[in-house]
């Protein structure tokens, strides 16, 4: 009799949970609702009480995607260094296999009211984000940040960056010197170099490669795709700017000049025998072994280049020369990087905003920054660039930074309603037949069509 | 009632009731959200959308790339169809008395059994244009001239890829077939062979028409897989050069993830649907009318 009760109790609750799992849409979308305005009502009525820390106590998920990251957090403890403080807290860290999945992920969760409680973004998921992001404007790691208030949303910090995000030329040195070429400082001389280097090299090597870049996986070509066009005008509010017309694509505009050049390069045969045929993995392990000579990456391509080769004292670096002539003045991308955010959907944001304090506080962040490749984001902790990072400020003392906004809400709801991806497109520069200026046109085209739709002026 | 057939009725009801259950709740009504969502622009996590009508099935009719994706679930679609037979008679030869035919069934279907993942990320090195393993078999045997850009050729990528598939898959079409043979009554077959049939009578009067049911289901499987094709082409070219060797669910994924467009997914979602079982009853009529045909 008790075993049919227990069978009979086991299938009702199997039906239960079924029928509550699939139909409780309007049940979860409003108890986090509920609980974050309590939150965030806590949050303004505790601020600044240095006592209410100690009390804090509850769980939090931490979710990130970047692996050197997670490999610090694991040799570091960052767990119980934590606890040391807050001993009440626990923090799962939840690692996504890489930033593509993370948002695929975040996207989801958004739905079903589960972001984590502490989430990263990039500059071009801020605005996405935006309504499920908590202010941390009143923080100290905020003030002390670098770019924080940059990035800042009608007034609101929405996320802290982790680093400062410089894009790098990779090159070898000795390659450079054996061949006759010096460091390009134009568009034209970087075009040059590029084709002495194949011709000097590939004549006896059919594999080598000038310039190397995994176009198989597409988002390789971003430091031509994504930031010549902001680097071209030194407008790093280019594609917000271009939300604002019909034909963003038209001749003489930045991103139709930057392309221009971006075609010009990719149509003369210096990235290989089959630029489309392999990834970013087999590039970099290609480029390690000096089976290439140039490479263009983020400052952490650096640790990947380092642990393909046994010697890296020939490993030099200078930043893109996207200008036309030594007149011009030269212009780097800088960007925040790793936004560090508390998101609405947090059942603790107290906890969560102490989280984010302790991270950026002397307890964390000094060791972490020094651990990556990265250059630090925070006034109160900065870093010494990496001798090799370090080469291409000395090659351009006089750098013109432009700092670079990932796009609003308008450029991405045009972005995706026309489905414009300007890595794909990159990686199609690379096909027999392909027409930049029809392409361009046919963009003009669609944008000026997505904007009277979408309502855009 | 007695109280055995009392428990006979519980446990009946309780094996209909919860995978009845299970299957509205995580299946059916899953189903027509979809149905329901393919009609609104929600964007995957605004609190808020607005149904726009048959505004999403018009874009979908309209967009060239996502048909050119479809096509190239084509490629996926033949290669296989013209394996089936292929994979019968593997089926067939394995099932006889062959010696050694265990390490066969077991090399047969390890394919299968790897992650698609490793194997997809194995493959994109096998056909590398740098160090790549199946230029170097060329090199080895003189047939340099054969070198191709196997993963950026536009005109050949889906074929190099569909072969991936096909490494793939084939083994579990051959164990089902298998299955399916094993399964027949001896009795029939040793009567046959008394009445003098050859191997090939065999095969053609005997095990195809019994196993019939299996050949659907593997008809079936093709359809839809060759539809939902998605982990090989994303690792191994992530639907490049453009859209060269995208597939529709790669283009669906992106449509979804990339341009935050849940409405107009789930109107992709709905079509494929569709397809599968609108090609599955044409396919259905077409092979059943041609092996009706070769049996009068």
């Amino acid at each position: 009799m008790r075993k049919r009760v227990l069978a009979l109790g086991l299938c009702a609750a199997m039906a239960i949970g079924a029928m509550t799992g699939c139909s409780s849409s309007n049940g979860t979308g409003e108890t986090p609702k509920e609980t974050t305005a309590k939150g965030q009502d806590g949050a303004q009525t505790e601020a600044g009480k240095p006592e209410a820390k100690e009390d804090l106590k509850g769980s939090l998920v931490f979710a990130i995607w970047d692996n050197n990251l997670m490999d610090y957090i694991d040799e570091n403890d960052m767990v119980g260094k934590f606890q040391e403080k807050y001993p009440n807290a626990d923090i799962e860290v939840e690692k996504i296999k890489d930033d593509s999945e993370y948002w695929n992920a975040m996207k989801m969760r958004t739905s079903a009211n589960q972001l984590p409680d502490v989430m990263f973004n990039k500059p071009f998921t801020l605005s996405r984000f935006k309504d499920y992001l908590v202010d941390l404007s009143g923080l100290e790691a905020s003030k002390n940040n670098e770019l924080a208030s940059g990035y800042a949303m009608d007034g609101k910090v929405l996320g802290i960056p982790m680093t400062a995000g410089y894009e790098y030329v990779y090159y070898w040195k000795d390659m450079f010197k054996e061949a006759g070429v010096e460091v390009p400082t134009t568009w034209e001389d970087f075009e040059k170099t590029a084709q002495t280097l194949q011709d000097y090299y590939g004549k006896n090597d059919p594999d080598f490669m000038a310039i190397a870049l995994g176009a198989k996986d597409e988002w390789p070509d971003y430091p031509y795709m994504e930031f010549m066009p902001a680097l071209q005008g030194g407008n790093g509010q280019n594609w917000n700017d271009m939300a604002k017309t019909d034909a963003p694509f038209a001749d003489g505009t930045d991103i139709n000049k930057a392309y221009n050049k971006v075609y010009s390069l990719f149509g003369k045969n210096v990235f290989g025998k089959d630029p489309l045929g392999m990834g970013n993995d087999q590039v970099t392990s290609l480029f390690a072994q000096k089976k290439a000579a140039i490479i263009a990456l983020g400052d952490w391509g650096l640790q990947n280049i380092q642990s393909g080769t046994d010697d890296a004292s020939e490993l030099g670096t200078f930043y893109l020369p996207v200008r036309d002539s030594k007149d011009d003045p030269f212009r780097v991308i800088v960007q925040g990087d790793s936004f560090m955010g508390v998101t609405t959907h947090s059942k603790n944001p107290e906890l969560a905003k102490a989280f984010v304090e302790w991270f950026y506080s002397e307890d964390w962040y000094p060791g972490y920054i020094n651990y990556v490749t990265s250059a630090s984001s925070m006034k109160n902790f900065p870093k010494e660039k990496d001798p090799i990072l370090a080469q291409s400020d000395e090659q351009q003392p006089d750098k013109e930074l432009v700092m670079y906004d990932g796009g609003g809400d308008n450029f991405q709801a045009i972005q995706n309603d026309i489905a414009f991806d300007y890595k794909k497109l990159g990686a199609q520069m690379f096909t027999n037949g392909f027409d930049l200026k029809a392409e361009l046109d046919g963009l003009n085209t669609k944008w000026a069509e997505a904007r009277t739709k979408l309502g855009i002026k | 009632m007695n109280s055995l057939e009392k428990q006979k009725k519980r446990f009946i009801v309780c094996s209909l009731v919860v995978p009845m259950v299970l299957l509205i709740g995580f299946v059916v009504f899953p189903a027509f959200d979809l149905i329901r969502m393919s009609f609104t622009n929600w964007d995957g996590y605004s609190k808020t959308y607005d149904h726009i009508g048959f505004n999403n099935y018009t874009a979908m009719f309209r967009n060239r790339d996502l048909w050119l994706s479809l096509r190239n679930n084509g490629v996926y679609f033949f290669a296989h169809l013209i394996f089936i037979p292929i994979e019968l008679m593997f089926a067939v030869l394995l099932t006889s008395r062959l010696r050694a035919s265990k390490f066969y069934k077991t090399m047969v279907f390890m394919p299968y059994i790897i992650n698609g993942v490793a194997i997809s990320y194995a493959f994109s090195y096998f056909f590398s244009p740098i160090n790549g393993a199946f230029d170097e078999i060329l090199t080895v045997f003189h047939l340099e001239s054969l070198i191709r850009n196997w993963l950026s050729d536009p005109k050949i990528v889906n074929f190099v890829l569909a072969f991936v598939s096909l490494w793939r898959f084939s083994g579990y079409h051959v164990i089902l077939f298998m299955a399916a043979l094993q399964s027949l009554p001896q009795d029939v077959q040793e009567a046959a062979r008394v009445d003098g049939a050859n191997a090939w009578q065999m095969f053609k009067y005997i095990q195809i028409p019994s196993i019939m049911l299996m050949v659907d289901f593997v008809l079936f499987d093709n359809i839809r897989g060759a539809l939902q094709v998605f982990d090989i082409p994303y690792v191994m070219t992530s639907g490049g050069p453009g859209y060269a060797s995208s597939t529709f669910t790669l283009y669906t994924i992106d449509t979804a993830f990339k341009y935050s467009n849940f409405g107009l997914a789930s109107t992709m979602a709905v079509a494929i649907m569709v397809m599968i079982v609108v090609i599955y009853l044409v396919q259905n009529k077409i092979i059943h009318g041609i092996l009706k045909g070769g049996r009068k």
